[in-house]
């Protein structure tokens, strides 16, 4: 298979499809063997459906012959393996659920599948979305394919692994506190968090009720348009699920943004940064200058309380797992079952306190949207970490730039734009006001018309 | 109202104190993780008078129509599934 093919985008997939240059089950052939080659090196699948794809490609090829218009029709993609799918293992990447067989689908899965997607497999998540594999685990972890001593970013560690070595074309992520986002800048592709509320939750495992995004990633931004346009909409199987109309994301890419106003708040965000996320932040916002955007600095201190996001999370995360940690704790990988156990040492008051600090958060930042349309920041403030680094016994949990918009909510942006001195991906991050992804998707786009980040590869 | 000064960064007597209370075992090689992990996430409440914090209601809210309303798969999660 080509490497044109393997890092074809969406709509060039589609042309291609409808001129009857490539078939879906040409390419579903082609990935399949590819994903033979490469993922024994990367782990990103889990478990592979070969049988399910090409009944997925051979669907979507009676469906073009039909003149069917559907742009996601015989698009190979996978599920971080969270998401529920019927009759298809589901294992959180936890021996927990090493076997379990679930009888429906997640709302998203359904959604993709209604819209014509081929279901390659599932991809390996850290353990629950929360703790990377240790050696030994039951499940290996995903690796970086542009450096496979580095980690692919968690948790949907498995989608930014598979993306960015060209084994699909889109992948679903979910992110609590950056789990799409820290993939996307540790692998070099694209991953939108969309407003909470936006994308379904109902059959995904639930890390954080208040935190919890699901939502695309893919290699470009006009591709997670396609992706998000399918998935977007109210679902009464998730209780904070909007019933706002969903925008044309895809027909929105095009629009100028010229005078579109970015703030850049100079606190928090750039503690601890490396010079290469900086210069390359820095030069990203260059960018964004020459075309036609007003760039300016702000500060909002508000962010500098978002710690105390991970008072929520490992509340919230306890209560979910607390029965299945006092029944099977032997189940719960190395260090996630001390981070989980965590969650019971936060008092009452202190939960309390932390969503009241989250709402002031909320509030400030509002007061400011209504002065920017977008703000840009480093999407992390380093690149991947090594897995020796992260096998640490006395590391927490690394800081990142990323959990102040699980607070907030609001539609989230992770794009590559530059490569470190040793050859690792950097990411800008943009996020808009709540509900507003076109506005971001459009800005994110133009980025990527101006540059070409998003087509570096590893070399794998 | 007496000043309420910053208090101190979570010790390794009050983390052994809040295992004991909570009823839970974590080996003694993890300690060091969970006081880093438990420590940084409390710091920002630490740092302030929590009597200036906004009075905005927490962001977890309850509807008396939901969430028994409209979950068609038992809300989100795998815990319907596993029935």
């Amino acid at each position: 298979m080509s490497d044109a093919i393997a890092y074809a985008t969406i709509r060039e997939l589609g042309t291609r499809y409808r001129k009857r240059e490539l078939s879906p089950v040409e390419v579903t052939r082609a990935l399949l063997a590819r994903i033979e080659k490469l993922d024994p090196a990367l782990h990103a699948f889990v478990t592979l459906t070969p049988d399910r794809a090409l009944a997925d490609a051979r669907a979507a090829e009676d469906a073009l012959r039909r003149g069917d218009e559907r742009p996601l029709l015989g698009i190979p993609v996978g599920h971080k393996d969270i998401y529920l799918t019927k009759g298809i293992r589901t294992t959180g990447g936890s021996a927990l659920f090493a076997d379990w067989v679930p009888d429906s689908d997640s709302t998203v899965g359904r959604r993709w599948q209604d819209a014509g997607t081929v279901l390659l497999g599932k991809l390996i998540t850290h353990e629950f979305a929360f703790g990377l594999q240790f050696p030994g685990h039951r499940f290996q972890p995903a690796r970086n394919p542009w450096n496979l001593e580095h980690i692919p970013g968690g948790s949907s560690s498995g989608s930014g692994a598979a993306l960015t070595a060209g084994l699909l074309h889109g992948a679903t992520g979910s992110d609590t506190g950056g789990s799409i986002r820290g993939p996307a800048a540790f692998c070099g592709i694209t991953g939108l968090k969309p407003t909470y509320g936006r994308v379904s939750r109902a059959g995904v495992m639930t890390l954080s009720w208040t935190l919890d995004h699901t939502g695309p990633m893919a290699r470009t931004v006009e591709d997670c348009a396609y992706l998000l346009q399918a998935i977007a909409g109210h679902d009464a199987a998730d209780p904070a699920s909007s019933t706002r109309p969903v925008d044309d994301y895809v027909g929105a890419l095009d629009g100028s943004v010229r005078g579109l106003r970015i703030g850049v708040p100079r606190n928090y965000f750039f503690e601890d940064a490396d010079t290469d996320n900086v210069r390359a932040f820095e030069d990203a916002l260059g960018t964004l200058r020459k075309l036609g955007a007003d760039v300016r600095d702000l500060q909002i201190p508000a962010f500098n309380l978002s710690r105390s996001f991970m008072l929520i999370m490992l509340s919230e995360a306890f209560a979910y797992h607390e029965q299945d940690l006092r029944l099977h704790p032997e189940l719960y990988g190395e260090m996630l079952r001390e981070r989980l156990l965590t969650g019971a040492l936060v008092t009452g008051p202190e939960y309390v306190q932390a969503q009241r600090v989250r709402m002031q958060i909320c509030a400030d930042v509002a007061e400011v949207m209504k002065t920017v349309d977008v703000l840009a920041t480093p999407t992390t403030p380093k690149t991947a970490p090594t897995f020796k680094t992260m096998y640490d016994p006395e590391l927490a949990f690394p800081r990142t730039n990323m959990p102040p918009f699980n607070l907030t909510g609001q539609p989230t942006l992770a794009l590559p734009c530059g490569l470190s001195a040793s050859g690792l991906p950097l990411s800008l991050q943009l996020s808009g006001r709540a509900f507003e992804e076109a506005t971001v998707l459009r800005l994110g786009h133009a980025y990527q018309r101006a540059t070409d980040w998003h087509t570096r590869r590893p070399p794998v | 109202m007496p000043n309420d000064p910053k208090r101190p960064d979570l010790t390794m007597e009050e983390l052994r104190a809040r295992i004991a209370a909570a009823g839970i075992t974590i080996p003694e090689n993890r300690l060091a993780m969970v006081r880093k992990l438990l420590g940084e996430a409390l710091a920002p409440l630490r740092s302030r008078d929590s009597r200036t914090i906004r009075p905005l209601e927490p962001a977890v809210t309850f509807d008396a129509a939901g969430p028994h309303v409209g979950t068609g798969q038992g809300g989100t999660g795998h815990g319907a599934g596993r029935e």
